[in-house]
C-alpha cells in the first residue's frame, strides 16, 4: 500500500464529510457544477450583432422579413448546438483511474484507521467500503474515454434534431 | 460574387466547425470545396448550409473511427482482465501493445505476451473480438445512433439547399417573364392599368 494510495483514500474519505461551500462565491461557483452544455437556456439572439448581420444578408436572397428572422435565429441556434456537441465530444468526463483500480477489500484496514479517531463502529467501516465499491462499479461501468464521449454526445442528439428541424422548417416555409 | 467570397461573407457571423488537433484542415476544406463545386452559383445561405453538410460528413467519419476504438478499448479491457492484470486495467500499455499486435508491428516479446494472455484465457483473437463486441454493444449502438442522426441532419440540409435553389430559380424565372411581358407590351399594344376603357 503506497503513501499516495493511502493519501488518496484519506482525501476521498474526508471529502465525504464535507458540507459544501460556505462562502457566497463558493456557492455561486458550485451552483454551476451540474451545468453540462447550457442548451436548455433560451439565448437572446435578436440583440446580437451576428443576428442582425445575418438577417440583412439573408434578406438579399428574397426571403420575407419574418422568414429572415427565423432563418437567422435557426442558423445561430444550430451552430450553438454543434459547438456544444464538439465541446462535449472533446472533453468527456475524465476517467478516475484511482477509483477504477483501487482494491477496495485491501483498503479496509485504511478505512478502519481513518475512521477510528471518530470512534466509529465496524459497521461504519463496512459501510464506507461498500460505498467505495459502489462508486468503483459505477466508474468501471462508464468505460474508457471513447465510451464516455460516445455516451455524453449521445445525450445531445435531441438538441441536434430540434435545431436542424427548426432551421430546415424556417428555410422551406420562408 | 465568387464562392470563396460568399463563404467569407456569411461565415464570420457563424461559428465555424472546429477540428480536432490531429485532423487535416486541408482535407476538411477540400471536402467543402468539392461539395460547393456541385452547386451552380450558390447563394451565401446555401454556402452556409453546405458548410454544415460538410461538418456532418466529418462527424460521420469521426464516429466511424470511434466504433473501431470502442471495440479496441473493450478488447484491451478484456485482455487485462483475462491476464489477471486488473491492476493495470485498460491502461495504455495493454491498449498500445494490442494495437501494435493487431497491426502486425508488435515486438517479439509483446506478441508473446499477448499470445500468452490469450492462451491463458483459452481465447483466440476472433473470440476476443466477439466478446469485446458483446461488451461494447451498448456504446456501439450509441455511436450508430449518432451516425444516424448525422444522416438525418444531412437530409434536412439537402432539402433546405434544394428549397433555396428552387426559390432563386423561381425568382429568376418570374423576373424573366416580367421582362418579357414588359418588352411585348408596346408591340401588342396591350392595355395598361392606367388606360380607361372607351
Amino acid at each position: 500500500m503506497t503513501i499516495n494510495h493511502r493519501r488518496s483514500l484519506a482525501n476521498r474519505s474526508n471529502a465525504l464529510k464535507s458540507t459544501g461551500p460556505t462562502s457566497l462565491s463558493g456557492k455561486r461557483a458550485s451552483s454551476q457544477n451540474s451545468r453540462k452544455h447550457g442548451l436548455n437556456s433560451a439565448p437572446d439572439y435578436e440583440s446580437s450583432s451576428e443576428y442582425r448581420a445575418l438577417v440583412d444578408l439573408i434578406a438579399k436572397e428574397g426571403f420575407s422579413v419574418f422568414a429572415c428572422a427565423d432563418i437567422a435565429s435557426g442558423l445561430l441556434n444550430y451552430r450553438r448546438v454543434m459547438d456544444a456537441y464538439y465541446d462535449t465530444y472533446t472533453s468527456p468526463e475524465p476517467v478516475d483511474e484511482f477509483l477504477r483500480d483501487v482494491d477496495v477489500k485491501a483498503s479496509i484496514p485504511i478505512f478502519k484507521e481513518l475512521l477510528s479517531p471518530s470512534g466509529s463502529e465496524p459497521g461504519d467501516v463496512r459501510e464506507m467500503a461498500a460505498f467505495f465499491a459502489d462508486m468503483q462499479r459505477l466508474e468501471r461501468r462508464k468505460g474508457g474515454p471513447v465510451s464516455r464521449r460516445s455516451a455524453d454526445t449521445h445525450k445531445l442528439i435531441r438538441y441536434q434534431r430540434n435545431g436542424i428541424a427548426r432551421l430546415s422548417r424556417a428555410i422551406r416555409q420562408g | 460574387m465568387s464562392v470563396d467570397h460568399k463563404v467569407s461573407s456569411l461565415l464570420p457571423f457563424l461559428s465555424s466547425p472546429k477540428l480536432l488537433p490531429d485532423e487535416s484542415e486541408a482535407e476538411f476544406q477540400s471536402g467543402l470545396k468539392s461539395l460547393l463545386s456541385e452547386l451552380d452559383n450558390p447563394s451565401p445561405l446555401a454556402v452556409a448550409l453546405v458548410s454544415q453538410l460538410n461538418e456532418s460528413l466529418w462527424w460521420i467519419k469521426r464516429h466511424t473511427v470511434d466504433k473501431e476504438l470502442l471495440l479496441h478499448e473493450a478488447m484491451a479491457r478484456l485482455l487485462s482482465k483475462a491476464g489477471n492484470h486488473w491492476d493495470t486495467y485498460d491502461n495504455h500499455k495493454v491498449s498500445e501493445a494490442l494495437e501494435r499486435y493487431l497491426n502486425g508491428r508488435a515486438e517479439k516479446d509483446e506478441a508473446e505476451w499477448i499470445g500468452e494472455i490469450l492462451a491463458e484465457s483459452k481465447l483466440t483473437l476472433s473470440d476476443l473480438r466477439v466478446r469485446a463486441f458483446k461488451d461494447a454493444a451498448k456504446h456501439i449502438k450509441m455511436v450508430d445512433d449518432l451516425i444516424h442522426r448525422q444522416h438525418q441532419t444531412m437530409r434536412h440540409l439537402q432539402r433546405s439547399i434544394d428549397s433555396i435553389d428552387y426559390k432563386s430559380r423561381l425568382i429568376k424565372r418570374m423576373d424573366l417573364e416580367l421582362a418579357a411581358l414588359e418588352s411585348k407590351q408596346p408591340v401588342t399594344g396591350a392595355l395598361t392599368l392606367d388606360d380607361k376603357p372607351s
